[in-house]
């Protein structure tokens, strides 16, 4: 069977190709190596990958590729290619975030016609939700974004569901809540802070740091995405946590205790856009395909810190 | 390892969308009609406008 990866240099699409390889499928993978961090990293996450036979890369963007001639070879889609992060989603460069999430998505599903696709897995967020009120969120909680990031998210994510509707594309879209893991992007808190603490450095820390999210590691989030492709229903939308709420302050505890040093924060006003508190109800997507997060925050930070620290210098 | 043969058959010109040939050398994917070549690095197929090469007269 041969699936296609869009944003496959990223985090999470190398390591969904890391998984689909190892369990035997053969993979098409594009990335345009867009520039909202260096190259080198994205390559990096690949080229282990790029050994792999079964691995095929093209490096192109899915808004100018022949993408039908693609989708006629392929059995399933993993749409992870994304500008993502909420806070440069503020401000004059917006439209970047229109054109590929939004745009990005519409392109894909509409060449996604008349296919034989057995489903297109469609990486959401849990920014679609904004602040919300009542804890956990459930994927009935009204979707109500606090960040122009999270508008084209659920921008992308509705297009989905239309052409399920429109077109039965068998689509899916799966709201990952916070991940973390090795390859993390080196614009995410968890990412810097190890940095910092590695290199002794002061890390700004937005808020006060009571701030509680459901932080999601990697390989759980991949398992998700291999689970609701083989058995998601389709036109449906699924949360993908983690399994348990924690304040980044208590995260920040234990990085500490992991590494044996002291971080050195340095609390900043918090940023336009990020939500207060993100508690993910995950019961649909385990009575639909049966996703169980195995990895708990100790493990998964351990598991990010010695990556990270194994890897420094492709980050610097 | 050369380049795929299958992954060959899926690709086109990014600029005009039509059929693109691989160059002998296997160092890159022509388009007659824009009169472009995409560069192939390390068996990459690098399918982006930014940067292919024109050759011949350009107009
Ligand atoms: N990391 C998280 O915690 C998180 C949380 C919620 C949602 N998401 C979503 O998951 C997906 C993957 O995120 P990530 O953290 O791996 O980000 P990432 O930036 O590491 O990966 C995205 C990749 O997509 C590529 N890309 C972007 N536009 C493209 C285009 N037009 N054509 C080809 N390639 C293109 C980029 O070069 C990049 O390598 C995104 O859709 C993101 O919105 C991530
Ligand atoms: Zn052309």
């Amino acid at each position: 069977m041969r699936l296609l990866i869009t944003g496959v240099s990223g985090f999470i699409g190398s390591s969904i190709a890391k998984k689909l390889i190892q369990e035997g499928y053969e993979i098409i993978g594009i990335d345009s190596f867009l520039d909202n961090y260096p190259k080198k990293i994205k390559e990096n996450n690949i080229r282990e990958l790029l050994k792999n036979k079964r691995f095929n890369f093209i490096e192109g963007n899915i808004l100018s590729l022949n993408i039908g001639k693609i989708l006629d070879q392929v059995d399933g889609v993993f749409h992870q290619s994304a500008i993502p992060g909420v806070r440069a989603s503020w401000g004059i460069n917006f439209n970047q975030y229109t054109e590929h999430n939004v745009n990005g998505t519409q392109v894909l599903l509409e060449a996604s016609k008349n296919k034989e696709i057995r489903k297109f897995v469609n990486a959401s967020s849990s920014s679609v939700y904004g602040d919300v009120n009542e804890l956990p969120i459930s994927e009935t909680t009204p979707t109500l974004p606090i960040s122009p990031y999270g508008v084209t998210k659920l921008a992308g994510e509705n297009l989905a569901n239309l052409y399920f509707k429109g077109y039965c594309i068998p689509t899916i879209s799966l709201r990952y809540f916070t991940v973390y893991g090795p390859r993390q992007r080196p614009d995410m808190a968890f990412h810097k802070i190890i940095t910092a603490i590695i290199l002794g450095r002061e890390i700004e820390i937005y808020g006060n740091g009571e701030q509680t999210r459901d932080f999601t590691f990697i390989d759980d989030a991949v398992e998700a995405n291999l689970k609701a492709f083989l058995n998601g229903k389709d036109g449906e939308v699924y949360n993908v946590g983690g399994g348990s709420r924690v304040k980044l302050n208590q995260a920040i505890r234990i990085i500490e205790e992991i590494s044996g040093k002291k971080a050195k924060l340095k609390y900043v006003d918090s940023h336009k856009g990020d939500a207060k508190h993100t508690y993910a109800d995950i019961s649909k997507g385990k009575k639909d395909f049966g996703y169980s997060p195995e990895i708990d925050i100790y493990e998964g930070l351990k598991r990010q810190f010695e990556w990270l620290n194994d890897n420094l210098d492709i980050y610097r | 390892m050369p380049i795929d043969e299958k992954l060959l058959e899926i690709l086109a010109c990014p600029k005009c969308k039509g059929d693109i040939k691989l160059k002998e050398d296997e160092s890159g994917l022509v388009c007659e009609t824009c009169k472009l070549v995409y560069p192939i690095k390390d068996e990459i197929p690098i399918m982006l406008l930014e940067e292919a090469k024109s050759f011949g007269e350009t107009k």
